[in-house]
């Protein structure tokens, strides 16, 4: 959603789905859902409070008109397969509004065909088809491939729009007053969902945003949660990094499952684990780092014949990291287990068969360079973060066998080896001339995914101090970390990734520096934008949001340090 | 076999694989017909309930069809698997043209016509002339469903 009133962004039926609008990558052919004022207009934002349901505000030099924006929760009745249900009301004086539709299926790369249904304006392509029903919003017309209608709202006036969706299927044309039930319904939900979570520390506010984030993340049909709901959004404005997040990373599984068991919601972390575990039973003991969100493997890169987001090209869907070794992802598996485990939730017995494999596994391959958590595309290197999430998953899987989670049998060798996965870091990936662990073995570089081992339970004391240290002398630019300083295969630049901040501040509350931990949190949470998102970096001069938003992960280290920090004060009891 | 279980098992097999040829041309974009939630929805709103209902309906249609193709055959005393085709492709313009495009709509309670009083309640986008509204190849992937139906009836009565 733009401030102007914009959907710009719409992939349906589901996350990765191609899109429908797809203006954020081509403003020109990628097609868009307006919904605002015909003449000059100021907006204001916000999120009606404890929900997912935008309120826009329109001002005018004639009067101010509220729009309420929504993806429908289901009714179970005869409703659409999806549904955006745009609400307008007139709040002051008379405003003229226009509203405008042009669907552009297939990343605007399908010609639609435009038709009516019952006097309801449809598009289609292939398989796909969306219908725009409207209520008081003016007598609708098709222009080209775009339909809409001017139309105008008086105070107390109250009109509807809906976008219905389909694929696979015909469409169903739905009726205002269900459209209306439909909505509140969904308003209910997300205030019904907020009031069940447990977290009442003092970022009370920010972090509910943050998990209401996440959770629309989530993939209702699967469980699977979304890196993003976007691609290619570029982590240098005209740059050539630009990535379709729209799967589902092992590795972000451990920190969701960390942030709804903080927040008490057990049937998400649940739904979560059991996605995985799913997906990763036909590869299993080898893990792949994503996957799509019906569990499968089959993801190809490649790239769209679109402008891209302000000429950022290539603009890529698919992505080429689920060939990738990275060989955190099992210390991930192993940490998301362990804390669900630790939530007096039990593991299944087939669960704990697989993880006694998977960890029998990292014994053999621990050793392997890969391509480390930030995916790099001129590895393999011996990452040091690898290293230790290696480390991470035969600890837990110790630790597990210890709860008798998983079988015993061969934890003398898990043992054995994380003695000698810590050997080998405290060894090979520690420079004394940096005063820092480094980002590959034999080098001496910081590098900010060092900031995770506190975090994690790896070291202590003067060497984790000397890392935090380490990392804020090289990497740090403000209140914004870079990942690292070195060529990591792709052309371009970045900005500063916005989950490495909140790491230092988890990382500096882990190691007691509560109060500078505490400062910069306060500066970070003021960076969100309008509604408390944020995206997946910043640009540290000037502030902008660069990369694929909202980002999951980032809204995830942002409740990790908010908890962080909370049980660093002594507020903050884990649940 | 009996021509009766020649007929139950044509009808049987070869809705599975008219069911099979739809579901799968739906999922290669070329059209957005689905029996099942056409056949359901006219006896339940609730979409989840609607398919599992649909499929069971489309089954038993499936069968009454069938056993309509080997009266047919029994009528004409011969049967053979192009008989069959011919008369599935009878079956799909009947279908496309008649059956759901003017009737369903008629007995569909959820279904949209041109007497629909708008807005009381959603509907459910109706088919149109050859089901294009579905999608422009839906009649094209109808036929050929048929054809199969009809040829796997028509095969196993005449080796029945």
């Amino acid at each position: 959603m733009a401030t102007d009133g914009a959907v710009d962004w719409l992939c349906l039926p589901n996350f990765d789905s191609p899109s429908v609008c797809g203006a954020i990558l081509d403003a020109g052919r990628g097609g868009s859902f307006e919904l605002c004022p015909t003449g000059a207009f100021e907006s204001s934002r916000r999120y009606l409070p404890g929900t997912n349901v935008l309120e826009t505000t329109f001002t005018t030099a004639s009067g101010s008109v509220r729009v309420l924006d929504a993806l429908t929760v289901s009714d179970h009745g005869l409703e659409p397969m999806r549904e955006l249900a745009r609400s307008v009301e007139g709040v002051s004086g008379r405003v003229a509004m226009r509203w405008r539709v042009e669907p552009r299926f297939n990343y605007a790369g399908g010609v639609p065909e435009c038709g009516w249904r019952h006097g309801v304006p449809v598009a289609s392509h292939g398989c796909d088809a969306v219908a725009v029903a409207s209520w008081d919003a003016g007598q609708a017309a098709w222009h080209g491939e775009a339909v809409g209608a001017p139309f105008e709202m008086a105070a107390g006036g109250r009109a509807l729009l809906a976008l219905a969706a389909a694929s696979g299927e015909p469409l169903v044309l739905p009726a205002r007053h269900a459209v209306e039930q439909r909505l509140a319904d969904t308003v209910r939900f997300w205030k019904s969902w907020t009031a069940a979570r447990t977290y009442d520390g003092r970022w009370r506010d920010e972090v509910l945003r943050s998990a209401l984030v996440l959770k629309l993340l989530i993939f209702a049909p699967s469980g699977a949660s979304v890196a993003a709901p976007t691609t290619s959004l570029p982590e240098k404005i005209g740059g050539e990094r630009n990535w379709d997040y729209r799967f589902c990373w092992t590795r972000d599984s451990h920190f969701a499952i960390d942030a709804l068991l903080e927040l008490g919601s057990y049937d998400d972390a649940k739904g979560l684990l059991w996605w995985f575990m799913q997906a990763t039973a036909l590869t299993e003991p080898r893990l792949h780092p994503l996957y799509r969100l019906d569990g499968g493997l089959r993801v190809i890169e490649r790239v769209l014949p679109l402008a891209g987001y302000r000429e950022s090209r290539p603009v890529r869907v698919g992505n080429a990291a689920i060939g990738q070794t990275q060989l955190d992802i099992y210390g991930c598996l192993f940490e998301t287990a362990w804390l669900y485990s630790q939530g007096h939730r039990a593991l299944d017995a087939d669960m704990g068969r697989v993880l006694a494999r998977v960890a029998d596994y990292v014994c053999d391959i621990w050793r392997q360079p890969d391509s480390g958590i930030w995916e790099v595309r001129n590895g393999p290197f011996h990452f040091t973060h690898s290293k230790v999430m290696c480390w991470v998953a035969l600890d837990r899987a110790v630790r597990l066998a210890d709860r008798g989670e998983l079988s015993g049998r061969h934890k003398r060798r898990w043992e054995r080896e994380a003695a000698a996965i810590e050997a080998y870091i405290e060894s090979e990936c520690w420079s004394a001339a940096l005063g820092s662990y480094t980002r590959t073995a034999g080098d001496a570089h910081a590098d900010a995914s060092l900031l995770m081992l506190p975090l994690m339970g790896y070291g202590t004391g003067s060497r984790i101090n000397g890392t935090i240290d380490a990392v804020m002398r090289e990497l740090r630019e403000g209140d914004f970390v870079y990942r690292y300083r070195a060529d990591d295969g792709v052309p371009g630049g970045e900005g500063c990734f916005l989950n490495c901040s909140f790491w230092l501040v988890s990382a500096l509350a882990c190691v007691g520096r509560v109060d500078e931990a505490t400062a910069l949190m306060e500066r970070l949470a003021a960076r969100a934008n309008d509604v408390g998102l944020y995206s997946e970096e910043i640009d540290p001069s000037s502030g902008e949001f660069l990369g694929n938003f909202p980002q999951a992960l980032v809204h995830l280290a942002f409740i990790d340090a908010a908890v962080a920090l909370d049980r660093a004060a002594g507020n903050g009891p884990r649940t | 076999m009996s021509a009766f279980g020649s007929a139950l098992a044509g009808g049987f097999i070869g809705t599975i694989v008219l069911t099979t040829i739809v579901r799968a041309a739906a999922e290669m974009g070329l059209t957005r017909m689905d029996l099942a939630f056409l056949l359901g929805t006219i006896v339940t709103e609730n979409r989840r309930k609607a398919k599992a209902i649909g499929y069971v309906l489309h089954f038993l249609l499936g069968l009454v069809f069938a056993l309509m193709y080997v009266g047919f055959f029994e009528l004409v005393g011969r049967s053979s698997w192009w008989g069959g085709a011919l008369l599935g492709a009878l079956q799909a313009v009947f279908t496309a043209t008649v059956l759901v495009n003017e009737l369903l709509p008629v007995v569909h309670p959820r279904m949209a016509t041109t007497d629909s009083a708008a807005n009381q309640y959603a509907l459910i986008e109706p088919p149109g002339f050859l089901m294009r509204n579905y999608g422009r190849n839906t009649f094209l992937v109808t036929l050929a469903a048929h054809i199969a139906y009809g040829a796997i009836i028509g095969a196993l009565v005449s080796v029945g």
